[in-house]
């Protein structure tokens, strides 16, 4: 279980996260939503111990998170944003290096490396430098780092980023397989479908602070589960409506460029980060 | 067994670039050579200059190489690939990487020494360098490789770490009991740059090649330098806010 107690990040006047609390279960899938500067990234480096928090405190199965704490870093794996790898080594010294920090024998590196590199498609590139790899080729290689470890605790930080839409399918895939396993997830995403298809829970933050958290569904449900859009002359507008009838009747009213659909999380994220921002 | 795992990852970048290594560290000490010791010919206390130069030029080079080892390359993992945060996230306790970059570093420089020992073979006879000259380098090594550490985590940027060499490393190459005896320097001055790691490191290679004691002071010195610079650098892993 991950616990953020009052977490706050300061960068001299600009506060990143403010006061963020949260809990997240053992073997959840937990979402992290918010618009770029939301304080997302912040949060995950906290998480990782890269940055420290300003004041808050960050919990692991109840034992306090530093930089000290071995025990508790044990079970977690960060994919980061960037390609966070030496460019200079190879796939295998890659792995064989996360292997050996978290104190794996060095025969369980190499029979786990080549099982997940060949699980990734990537096991005849296993003697190329990360400089020498393509983008995808790169996340799906920081997937099967953090794999290597069989962590308890996935941090992923906008793992689809730069990738195509089939690569991303595959990923989505992985990540189920893994999260079935009891591993807790916790995704920070600009791809509003994905957390949708893959978290139990989602929290949207804005501006460092938390502004809802709940399920996908309840969060759908709680803004309107069916939306009627408009093209007037400011550009689309979302109308939302808890009942079909509702919005049927509504969509009577208005003029031919109207059209209904089911509300997303995508329409609860616009409206959340939205209202903020304007 | 944290130190063993960075000590591989330092084997695997030296056995992938040997050779730019080697060369690397024979070419500014090289250049000195033929410039100080061969093209311009002097004396120092009686002696050929050559036999002042090669203890100098030889702890010049474990600073050189135990810094730029660590400098360069720590700078590059934490600010432009991130590389740092996979040892971050990791159970590795942070004192033992620090430990395992700064014996890594040292062995670098060690071997930047050997490469010029071997050079010089044919123009330092009567010098001698043994275990006791080897033990000076290996705790110059360790001292600058600290404070690469050190610096590294001070960088803002991936070009400070070519300016902490030119502020730092460069006048302390010149000006350290390498080319020259401290001694012949003015009061005040002198006093600040004796206490200086390099000119200590370069004092006790000599008086060991020459056939003397050390001396105590010297280690005293390089161990006050490596604790003071181990302790920042360790307390700058465990509490630095944003590293």
């Amino acid at each position: 279980m991950i616990e953020l107690r009052e977490l706050t990040k300061k960068f001299g006047d600009f506060t990143a996260v403010d006061g963020l609390s949260l809990s997240i279960e053992t073997g959840e899938f937990f979402g992290l939503l918010g618009p770029n500067g939301a304080g997302k990234t912040t949060t995950i480096s906290m998480l990782s111990t890269v940055l420290l928090p300003t004041s808050g405190e960050i919990f692991i199965d109840g034992a306090r998170l530093t930089r000290a704490a071995s025990e508790q870093k044990r079970k977690l794996a960060v994919i980061t944003q960037e390609y966070s790898m030496r460019q200079d080594m190879t796939m295998d010294e890659v792995m064989e290096y996360q292997g050996r920090l978290y104190y794996m024998p060095r025969k369980e590196i190499k029979r786990r490396s080549a099982e997940l590199l060949e699980f990734a498609g990537l096991a005849e590139y296993h003697r190329r430098t990360v400089r020498h790899l393509s983008g995808g080729m790169k996340r799906k290689l920081m997937i099967c780092r953090a794999l290597l470890i069989e962590p308890e605790i996935l941090l992923l930080d906008e793992p689809t980023a730069g990738m195509d839409a089939l690569s991303r399918r595959q990923m989505w895939n992985l990540l189920k397989q893994v999260n079935d396993r009891d591993m807790t997830i916790l995704l920070t995403t600009h791809y509003i479908e994905e957390a949708e298809a893959l978290c139990d829970r989602v929290a949207m933050i804005n501006q460092g602070k938390l502004q809802k958290l709940d399920t996908p569904q309840n969060l759908i449900s709680e803004l309107g589960r069916y939306t009627v859009d408009e093209t007037g002359e400011t550009g689309l507008r979302s109308t939302h409506f808890s009942s079909r009838d509702e919005a049927i009747r509504y969509l009577e009213k208005t003029g031919s460029d109207a059209a209904l659909r089911n509300t997303t999380l995508e329409d609860v994220f616009i409206e959340c980060a939205g209202r903020k921002i304007t | 067994m944290g130190i063993v795992t960075v000590l591989w990852k330092k084997w695997v970048e030296f056995r992938r670039d040997f050779y730019k290594i080697t060369v690397a560290a024979m070419i500014s000490p090289l250049m000195y050579l033929i410039i100080f010791g061969l093209g311009i010919r002097t004396t120092s206390h009686g002696e050929p200059y050559i036999h002042f130069l090669v203890p100098g030029l030889v702890a010049m080079v474990t600073m050189t190489g135990s810094f730029g080892a660590i400098a360069q390359n720590m700078s590059v993992q934490r600010l432009y690939e991130k590389a740092l945060d996979q040892v971050m996230v990791s159970p590795t306790p942070l004192w033992q990487f620090i430990l395992g970059q700064v014996i890594g570093g040292s062995l670098r420089g060690l071997y930047a020494a050997c490469v010029i020992l071997v050079l010089t073979i044919p123009v330092r006879h009567g010098l001698i360098f043994n275990g006791m000259s080897f033990l000076i380098m290996i705790l110059n090594g360790m001292v600058f490789a600290t404070l690469a550490l050190v610096l590294s985590f001070l960088a803002k940027t991936y070009s400070d770490a070519p300016r902490f060499n030119t502020y730092i490393i460069m006048p302390m190459s010149f000006l350290c009991n390498t080319f020259f005896s401290t001694e012949e320097m003015p009061d005040g001055f002198r006093q600040i740059i004796e206490i200086l790691p390099l000119s200590q490191a370069s004092g006790m290679i000599r008086s060991v090649a020459n056939g003397e004691s050390p001396g105590i002071i010297g280690f005293i010195v390089l161990f006050v330098w490596l604790i003071v610079l181990g302790s920042i650098s360790v307390l700058f892993i465990y509490r630095k806010k944003n590293l």
